[in-house]
């Protein structure tokens, strides 16, 4: 199993305030990893890290075995080139578009992609998740639930082989999470490494391999899923019964559940 | 109480450290972004569009006010002392070398400094900036380069424009209390013109331009958590970019009086 990331004995601080302390964790390549545990415990950060957005005050983050700091621009862009990011208040940018939110990470990493081609790929993107018409609405004039929506499709957009996700089904009705589950399943069909902060028993049962138990900043537990899942540890059980509610739906198939 | 002192001491250092290396990063990706075919050349025309177009109506309203004051007051007091020829040098000193740069300044801080400062902030806040570090494009060279040079770029020809249209409405100004020719004004004018006032009036506003863009991005990014902190950020911005200019100014006034 090969080690795509891989945090070293990563404190966070907020002031004086610990948010991640002392966090060594690695994440194997083409498997689903879910972080979960209660609020504030510091899932967004750690995920954060993991793409490289945050940076911690002490510890180390290797990609693929380098040091993330060290890498050059060059290498630093390729790896920002294969992931995407759904982050869990949407983050689409204002000032733009649904078009212009879309097709900017086209642009900047595909520049030899025409006009033509960027919005044929946008356009066929929205029309699958039924956005078509809020091509040229800008994200104030959105609900949340379809800003949701844009934000997971422009992580997915340039095809990319990690996705980090923070609470992506948060706030979005049964059809649109019927869609993103449908395309979060192709993801792991293409081998895509997943990442994710994920509170939601269907979407976890159907993708998860691995998962993180944080609280209060340390990990509990990380393993393989039904490790975890079975595991004795009384307030492991109690996070996972607290957090995702339906602790029953874990071994269920997402398309038994979908075909319901 | 010496405690408390040091950790000032040391606060003011980071600070300082900080926005050394943020002004060091700004200038780095501006010698990339001159070199390459940027995505942010749409912003940095957005930008011109915004500092420059945009306040042309404000900058020729207060430059005819400027005008107006100098040949009013001028005209109404130098030919009682047989100094009338006077009026041509100080209208050369107050409008090209000294208020023309200052108060060209003073404008884009209250309009373009303001905005960068609180757009930067809510994106900040809205986390717009990490959607931006996620897909791999540096904040830096896609948000502060363009204004950056959309402010400075706009600053200086602004500046041209406001000595330009000053003294050209004055002469219009003089024609209401006394009968000069055009050509005779202007001859005078040109005589009392230095190449030293013209360098000492673009340096200026290039200066100035520097000053306002990197001040407002740098006050705009230290927002951390909330919109609250906006309005603080924007009040540092204005008050930090107005007394950087006066200093800036009196610099430069007295190297060309060394030099002259």
């Amino acid at each position: 199993m090969e080690t795509l990331i891989e945090l070293k004995d990563v404190n966070v601080l907020s002031g004086d305030f610990p948010i991640l302390m002392n966090i060594s964790v690695k994440i194997p390549a083409a498997q689903s990893t879910i972080i979960m545990g209660p609020s504030g415990c510091g899932k967004s950060t750690l995920l954060k890290i993991l793409a490289g957005i945050s940076i911690p005050d002490s510890g180390k983050v290797f990609i693929e075995g380098k040091d993330y700091y060290s890498l050059s621009e060059k290498e630093t862009l390729l790896f920002k080139k294969k992931n995407g990011f759904v982050f869990q208040d949407s983050a689409l940018w204002a000032n733009k578009n649904v078009f212009e939110n879309l097709s900017l990470p086209l642009r900047f990493h595909y520049p030899e992609l025409s006009q033509g081609q960027i919005e044929q790929k946008v356009k066929k993107a929205l029309k699958f998740i039924n956005l078509i018409d809020s091509i040229y609405l800008r994200p104030a004039q959105l609900s949340i639930g379809e800003r949701k929506m844009v934000s997971f499709v422009r992580a997915i957009i340039a095809e990319p082989s990690i996705v980090f996700m923070d609470e992506p089904i948060l706030s979005i009705d049964n059809e649109m999470k019927g869609k993103l589950l449908g395309m979060v399943k192709k993801l792991r069909e293409n081998n895509c490494t997943i990442i994710g902060v994920i509170h939601d028993s269907i979407i976890t049962s159907m993708i998860a391999d691995n998962l993180i138990i944080l609280k209060s900043g340390i990990i509990l537990a990380q393993g393989p899923f039904h490790e975890i899942l079975n595991s004795k540890n009384d307030e492991i059980k109690n996070i996972l019964d607290e957090v995702v509610k339906k602790p029953s739906s874990y071994d269920t198939d997402i398309l038994d559940l979908m075909n319901e | 109480m010496i405690a408390r002192i040091g950790r000032w001491f040391n606060l003011k250092v980071k600070n300082a450290t900080y926005a050394l290396g943020f002004f060091n990063n700004v200038i780095k990706e501006t010698v990339l972004f001159v070199k390459q075919k940027q995505v942010g050349l749409k912003v940095l025309i957005m930008q011109i569009y915004f500092t420059g177009v945009e306040a042309l109506s404000m900058i020729s309203l207060i430059a005819l006010a400027l005008g107006v004051v100098i040949i009013i007051q001028g005209l109404s007091l130098l030919p009682s002392f047989g100094q009338g020829k006077l009026i041509y040098d100080i209208l050369i000193i107050i409008i090209t070398r000294e208020l023309g740069p200052l108060l060209t300044a003073f404008i884009i801080i209250a309009r373009s400094g303001t905005a960068i400062a609180t757009e930067i902030g809510n994106m900040v806040v809205d986390h717009e900036i990490e959607a931006y570090t996620a897909v791999g494009i540096n904040p830096i060279s896609y948000l502060v380069v363009p204004r950056f040079l959309g402010v400075t770029i706009s600053l200086v020809l602004l500046t041209f424009y406001f000595n330009f249209f000053g003294l050209f409405t004055s002469f219009l100004i003089s024609q209401l209390i006394t009968s000069v020719a055009f050509t005779e004004y202007f001859q005078n004018l040109l005589q009392a013109l230095q190449l030293s006032d013209i360098i000492s009036s673009l340096l200026k506003s290039f200066v100035f331009g520097v000053i306002i863009s990197i001040v407002s991005a740098y006050n705009g990014f230290k927002v951390r958590f909330a919109t609250t902190e906006i309005p603080q950020v924007v009040i540092k911005a204005v008050g930090q970019s107005f007394v950087l200019c006066i200093i800036a100014d009196a610099i430069i006034a007295t190297i060309f009086y060394i030099l002259k």
